[in-house]
């Protein structure tokens, strides 16, 4: 299964391979590869029952608009410097529609500004810079243009999709969870550095 | 009545839940689940943990507890933790009855007077064809601990693991055991089942979720679907059948178990005799 990955380094836990998925688990094995978070997850069953659900109902459709959930997955990911994450929604990012600048500048090789001038967008992206790479309260200035332009149940949303990709980003990074090959053959066809050095370093 | 009892009233899970005490052994049998050897890495289940999960398991209505291992009784503590276990149910104890010799017989007394069987692994009545599978001297060894454990008070089951005997090797066998004083309801006959060593074995049936009955199995690495299943190959254990990492409390596995079991068709594991 791992012959699936992109090897510039491996997996820190063992990556569980179809045959091995816990009986609970197969159904997400029956289709190919789930990818590395579900095979990790997979190692502790009743911890894959309730992650993946959790996750999926965080990461996926929402009330939200993919714009506004990739903005968040994909700059707080980069803040983190989580190699895989950014790989994997720079990928989603191009998917989605989002232009090359705005990619970039998420992923910190452009400034925000040259990408996004939007008065919403940039307050959400003033939220996120200050909740995923801050420690504490977020300064009152901050606060006022983020929750000024969304709807408490948006402000919920996107705080817990933050806080739930920082969870992810150190899960994915601590375990150097591999990419697939052949996503990073394609982000590196796009001119993506799929290694990240020197962004946010 | 509650959800566990329903599953059991059902046969949806056993009454008998197991622990896998150990995975070392003094032996290296061929066809052995765990790969349990000397060399083996002994994954040994904390004494009083086995105590308070059993305590549980009584509360939750199961009936009766197994041991097995590796090789049980290379831990000198454990008489005394079996003891202490049946008092909340009765327990059967997995020995390859290789270590009663002389007077360490004697380190079993903790267990008499309580509802404690052991069973004791014998495969032929041929003592070459025995020792084959399971190791030179085995056969006499196990010979002379039977009588010697009975008579000191001890229940001894008899169970033979192997490929289909013909009528004529399976008489003989019953005649010997029937000549060590263990009666025919208390001999077991078991497939060599196609996980761990038994995985290359020709003529090991295959023992997965379709196959296996739901008997919730307590080790070191988690709680699994049967004592079949925590099985090791080339080191690593199986966690095809895996049903939880966490133990305690036992009501998360044998919750699991009985979702995983509800959603499984029935029957097969009957004809196959993989209990």
């Amino acid at each position: 299964m791992q012959d699936r990955y992109h090897h510039e380094m491996s997996s820190r836990v063992s990556l569980i391979a179809a045959e091995q998925a816990p009986v609970s688990a197969r159904h997400l094995f029956a289709d190919g590869d789930p990818g590395p978070l579900v095979a990790s997850w997979a190692q502790v069953p009743e911890l894959l029952d309730t992650a993946l659900p959790f996750v999926g109902m965080i990461l996926g459709a929402s009330s939200l608009s993919v714009r506004y959930k990739e903005l968040a997955i994909l700059r707080t990911s980069a803040l983190m410097q989580c190699r895989f994450c950014v790989n994997a929604h720079t990928e989603v990012a191009v998917d989605v529609g989002l232009s090359e600048s705005e990619i970039r500048a998420l992923r910190g090789e452009l400034p925000l500004a040259e990408a996004f001038t939007a008065t919403t967008e940039v307050a959400l992206l003033r939220w996120i810079d200050a909740v995923a790479g801050g420690r504490g309260s977020v300064a009152q200035d901050i606060a006022d243009a983020f929750t000024g332009q969304f709807a408490d149940f948006e402000v919920v949303e996107l705080t817990m999709l933050i806080g739930a990709t920082l969870m992810l980003n150190r899960y994915a990074s601590a375990l150097q969870l591999p990419n697939g090959a052949d996503s990073i053959d394609r982000l590196q066809r796009l001119g993506y550095d799929t290694g990240l050095l020197g962004v946010f370093a | 009545m509650t959800a566990v009892r329903e599953a059991m009233e059902s046969g949806a899970i056993s009454r008998r839940m197991w622990f896998y005490a150990n995975y070392h052994c003094n032996l290296e049998c061929s066809y052995c689940l765990t790969e349990s050897s000397p060399r083996a890495p002994r994954r040994q289940l904390d004494h009083r943990l086995m105590k308070s999960l059993t305590r549980q398991a009584a509360d939750l209505g199961f009936e009766e507890v197994g041991v097995t291992g590796g090789e049980t009784f290379l831990d000198l503590a454990l008489p005394a933790t079996l003891a202490e276990m049946s008092e909340s149910v009765p327990v059967i104890v997995l020995t390859n009855g290789t270590l009663f010799v002389g007077d360490r017989l004697d380190r079993l007394a903790p267990m008499l007077g309580h509802e404690i069987s052991m069973q004791i692994s014998l495969d032929s009545a041929d003592p070459d064809l025995n020792d084959m599978a399971r190791g030179p001297e085995n056969f006499a060894k196990v010979v002379d601990a039977i009588p010697r454990l009975i008579e000191a008070g001890h229940h001894v089951r008899v169970a033979s693991t192997g490929q289909a005997p013909d009528d004529a090797s399976q008489e003989a066998l019953c005649v010997l055991h029937r000549s060590l004083g263990i009666p025919d309801e208390d001999h077991v006959v078991r497939p060599i089942v196609r996980r761990g060593r038994g995985a290359t074995i020709d003529g090991s049936i295959p023992a997965g979720p379709d196959e296996l009955f739901p008997e919730l199995t307590i080790t070191a690495d988690g709680a699994f679907w049967s004592p079949f299943a925590p099985t090791v190959f080339n080191d690593q254990v199986d966690t095809d059948l895996l049903v939880s990492r966490t133990v305690d409390p036992l009501s998360l596995p044998v919750q699991r178990l009985i979702a995983l079991a509800q959603g499984r068709p029935t029957g097969s594991d009957v004809a196959n005799n993989i209990r």
